[in-house]
């Protein structure tokens, strides 16, 4: 989902730092919140950042013969909501600008607004959606993140097709020419993500039932019967 | 029994399914390079935009990674210290759960 450093004119990139930017001081306002109230929470913020961190470092084979990563935000989308994921985004993002070519300081805005705030914002929606009704909690978590995952790259193919029209079909052309390198290539692998988030989220919630019991991240009814039956 | 790890069993296959995905096609598909996607999409921008893909230079000067070995060393660094995370916030939650059940004993 990186746009690369220099593929995308400068006015482009302007735009999208100005939508990240106010995003990611919304974020840092929420991080320090979470932080004051309850600094229980702060281990559940290290397991999933930790988790952004290592799939997010993962470029994985896909049918379309090319590679592509996931992007671990859902878990963190759920927990502490879209401004959180995107402050932890933006940190996992500048250092694959800064050391590995990965996007570049110029695109981060862009990057930071596929990775960090549109797809956990998506996840967020759809985890809000589910939550009070009776889907099984464990669907709950891996439609977020899934979805989370497969959004964040429908947005780079907008951005994208934003800034590069094609000359006969204008936009609508390049947006399905750039969704078929970038969002094809990420079903498999939005899935696969999907599945292993719910499952680590089954050992929070085996592990620490309180903590998300108490950030109201799902009710103590709905958490007591996920320990009983899975 | 089965139902109580039926995620983990979920989780197994669909690895397991993903990893013979990734068999088929790179056994049956013609050209199937396995470059990054990032990489395909620049193709395409060159394409859409009639430049050479040697023509887009980066606006703002960056650090690039002299060899495959060292970008993929860096990467492991990344999901190393994610893995350090998450493995011990989940050892401290045992540890603490674990302490608690055993002064409930006492």
């Amino acid at each position: 989902m990186h746009i690369m450093e220099g593929f995308l004119p400068w006015q482009w990139c302007i735009v999208w730092w100005l939508i990240a930017l106010p995003c990611l001081m919304l974020g840092v306002w929420h991080l320090k919140k979470v932080m004051e109230k309850d600094r229980e929470a702060l281990p559940l913020l290290g397991v999933t950042g930790g988790f952004i961190f290592i799939l997010s470092s993962l470029k994985l084979p896909s049918v379309t013969g090319s590679c592509s990563h996931p992007t671990g935000t859902g878990l963190s989308a759920i927990c502490f909501g879209p401004w959180v994921t995107s402050v932890i985004c933006a940190i996992v993002l500048l250092f694959q600008s800064l050391f590995l070519a990965h996007g570049g300081l110029s695109v981060l805005g862009a990057n930071i607004v596929s990775m960090g705030i549109v797809g956990p914002l998506v996840g967020y929606a759809i985890y809000r959606m589910l939550k009070d009704t009776r889907v099984n909690i464990y669907l709950t978590v891996f439609l977020a993140t899934a979805l989370a995952d497969m959004f964040t790259y429908i947005t780079t193919s907008l951005e994208l097709a934003l800034a590069y029209p094609a000359e006969v079909g204008g936009f609508g052309t390049s947006f399905v020419m750039f969704m078929a390198i970038f969002a094809v290539t990420q079903v498999p692998l939005a899935i696969v993500e999907g599945i292993v988030l719910a499952l680590v989220f089954k050992y929070i919630v085996a592990l620490k039932p309180d903590i998300l019991i108490r950030m109201k991240i799902f009710s103590e009814a709905q958490i007591n019967k996920a320990r009983g039956e899975a | 029994m089965a139902k109580n790890y039926l995620l983990e069993i979920l989780a197994v296959v669909a690895i397991l399914a993903f990893c013979g995905l990734f068999l088929f096609t790179s056994s049956t598909m013609e050209g199937a390079e396995f470059a990054g996607s990032d990489n395909v999409g620049s193709g395409l921008i060159a394409e859409l935009s009639g430049k050479s893909i040697d023509s887009f230079v980066p606006l703002i000067p960056q650090y690039e990674p002299p060899s495959g070995e060292i970008e993929s060393c860096l990467f492991a660094l990344q999901s190393a210290l994610g893995g350090i995370f998450v493995g011990g916030v989940f050892g401290f939650w045992l540890g603490q759960k674990k302490s608690l059940t055993e002064t409930k004993v006492n």
